[in-house]
């Protein structure tokens, strides 16, 4: 069958090419939207394991799971100024070091080239 | 004033110059052939060995070989790096392909082992990465050591726009059907609908290499066009109001879903289509490395070093790929023609999708519709033009890392479309 001079088979190839980017991409949202979940109850697992005080920290969790773009901006900038002055922190010790040399004809300035002999 | 005038004189004086070269030598060529056996050597010697030295020089010049397909192509590569400069659009893209397409374009005599279709030149070695499908994996590696998959792992819905504009690509491949290209070629120019320059250099050269040019410079240019293109159509699909909505700001993702998601991406993609594996494989891979937070070396150097090395290659070779002879056709023409209507057909189909998942969405979980606009995978551009036009409507509105989303979902859908295109079209 032909339809716009388009044979059917190239409308199947389109079709199922795109329902199957479709599907791939539709089984990724799935996982994705379960893997929190999984996660989530391996986390509250240990602790139950560990004991005490899960409720409490379940809910901090959850709260915690939203940062909104001002917290995460004043962290940023945070972050930011203590790597910058991690950076500017010096000893402020400035000293200029003595370098003793050890005597050297090949220096001595008794035999210069513009010492003329008597 | 004066140095005006000076220098158009020394221009026209050079352009006389040359034409009286070409007349000379064009005259000695005539005379030449005329002069038959004997009577020719005779000549010739009467001639001396300067003249006929000048004349062979001259044959080997552009300037003898020069055709006018030559300097409209010419013209065309000065145009990208013009639009590179003056406009910043894709610079690191459109300067090595301006360059490439004047590099291809330089007349040459053939069969010295000058151009990029001979065999044994240097050019061609290089096209070897373009022609075998070498590079694009390797660029992908870069992508994939570079991209951040967090706003995407923290709303996965968003990757259905991903997948939604990905109708560019199939419609562009009805389209390019319906104009008469053979399945093959269809499947290679409807890829340009996916907006990836690597995936389309990937499949065309799998599928149909003699349009390979065309399709890599179609996809490139539209894709250094997105912030020309995409604008008019979010203002005609996405009412005003809809423009303005806000978006709940991402949840914080854990290290280890961002450690899942590369695996777990890498595994049922590649699953479903195999065929995207070289692709797909090494975007992931590439995404392994930077999360893994172990081998932060390799991800340093795939993000930096290699991509970059790879993008002056391929964005060379594919410039000069565009040899006059072998592009200035009329299926040329139609592929750009197609290639622009499949970025339209993406981008709206990416809008409309948005609107209709509005319907279903409640409450602060509404999406911008504009970032449907993303889901081409022309990254990061796309976002970033969905992130300006956000702030237009609403000055505090940042839309980026929500486009993100679709944006790096639209890279995946992408080349899963071209590894099915490959599955059902290669013979």
């Amino acid at each position: 069958m032909t339809l716009l001079e388009v044979t059917s088979q190239t409308w199947t190839i389109t079709l199922i090419g795109w329902s199957i980017v479709f599907t791939a991409l539709v089984l990724l949202i799935f996982v994705f939207t379960n893997v929190p979940r999984f996660l989530k109850i391996k986390f509250t697992g240990n602790r139950k394991k560990t004991g005490k005080a899960a409720s409490v920290t379940k809910s901090e969790a959850s709260g915690s799971e939203y940062i909104s773009g001002g917290d995460t901006a004043a962290i940023a900038m945070a972050i930011h100024l203590f790597f910058e002055e991690q950076h500017d922190e010096e000893s402020n010790v400035i000293t200029i070091k003595r370098i003793q040399r050890r005597y050297s004809p090949w220096s001595s300035k008794i035999y210069g080239m513009r010492n003329f002999p008597n | 004033m004066e140095n005006k005038y000076r220098k158009s004189i020394v221009a026209l004086a050079a352009v006389v110059i040359l034409l009286t070269l070409q007349a000379v030598f064009g005259w000695v060529d005539a005379w030449a052939a005329v002069a038959p056996g004997a009577d020719a050597a005779a000549s010739q010697g009467a001639q001396g060995g300067a003249l006929e030295g000048l004349r062979t020089f001259w044959n080997f010049t552009g300037f003898a070989n020069f055709e006018f397909s030559n300097l409209i192509m010419i013209m065309v590569g000065l145009f990208f790096i013009f639009l590179a400069i003056k406009y910043d659009y894709e610079p690191l893209l459109l300067i090595p392909i301006g360059t490439g397409i004047l590099l291809g374009n330089i007349p040459f005599v053939e069969g010295y082992q000058v151009g990029i279709y001979e065999k044994g030149s240097v050019m061609n070695y290089l096209y070897f990465g373009v022609k075998q499908g070498i590079y694009p994996p390797l660029i992908f590696l870069g992508i994939g050591a570079m991209t951040d998959f967090s706003s995407l792992i923290s709303n996965p819905k968003l990757m259905l726009l991903g997948a939604a504009a990905q109708i560019g690509i199939f419609a562009t491949f009805l389209g390019a059907t319906a104009l008469g290209f053979a399945p093959n070629e269809a499947g290679a120019i409807g890829i340009i609908g996916g907006a990836d320059g690597p995936t389309a250099i990937f499949l065309s050269a799998k599928l149909a290499p003699h349009l390979m040019g065309a399709i890599a410079i179609a996809a490139y240019s539209y894709m250094a066009l997105v912030p020309v293109i995409q604008p008019p159509i979010i203002r005609m699909i996405v009412p005003k109001k809809e423009r303005k909505i806000r978006m709940k700001p991402p949840r914080a993702v854990s290290k280890v879903e961002k450690i899942l998601f590369p695996i777990i991406g890498l595994l049922l993609t590649l699953f479903i289509a195999p065929t995207a594996l070289p692709l797909l494989g090494m975007l992931f891979f590439g995404n392994i490395l930077k999360e893994s937070g172990v081998t932060e070396r390799l991800a340093d150097t795939a993000r930096n070093s290699l991509i970059n090395i790879i993008t002056i290659l391929l964005g060379v070779t594919v410039g000069a790929s565009t040899q006059a002879n072998v592009f200035l056709t009329v299926d040329s023409l139609k592929i750009f023609g197609l290639g622009a209507l499949s970025f339209m057909v993406a981008t709206a189909g990416g809008l409309i999708f948005a609107r209709i998942m509005n319907l279903f969405l409640k409450g602060n979980n509404k999406i911008n519709p504009m970032i449907g606009a993303a889901g081409v995978s022309a990254v990061p551009d796309s976002a970033r033009v969905v992130q300006q036009e956000g702030i237009k409507y609403d000055t505090s509105n940042h839309l980026l890392m929500h486009a993100m989303a679709p944006n790096v979902s639209g890279v995946i859908g992408s080349a899963v479309g071209a590894g099915i295109l490959l599955s059902f079209l290669l013979q």
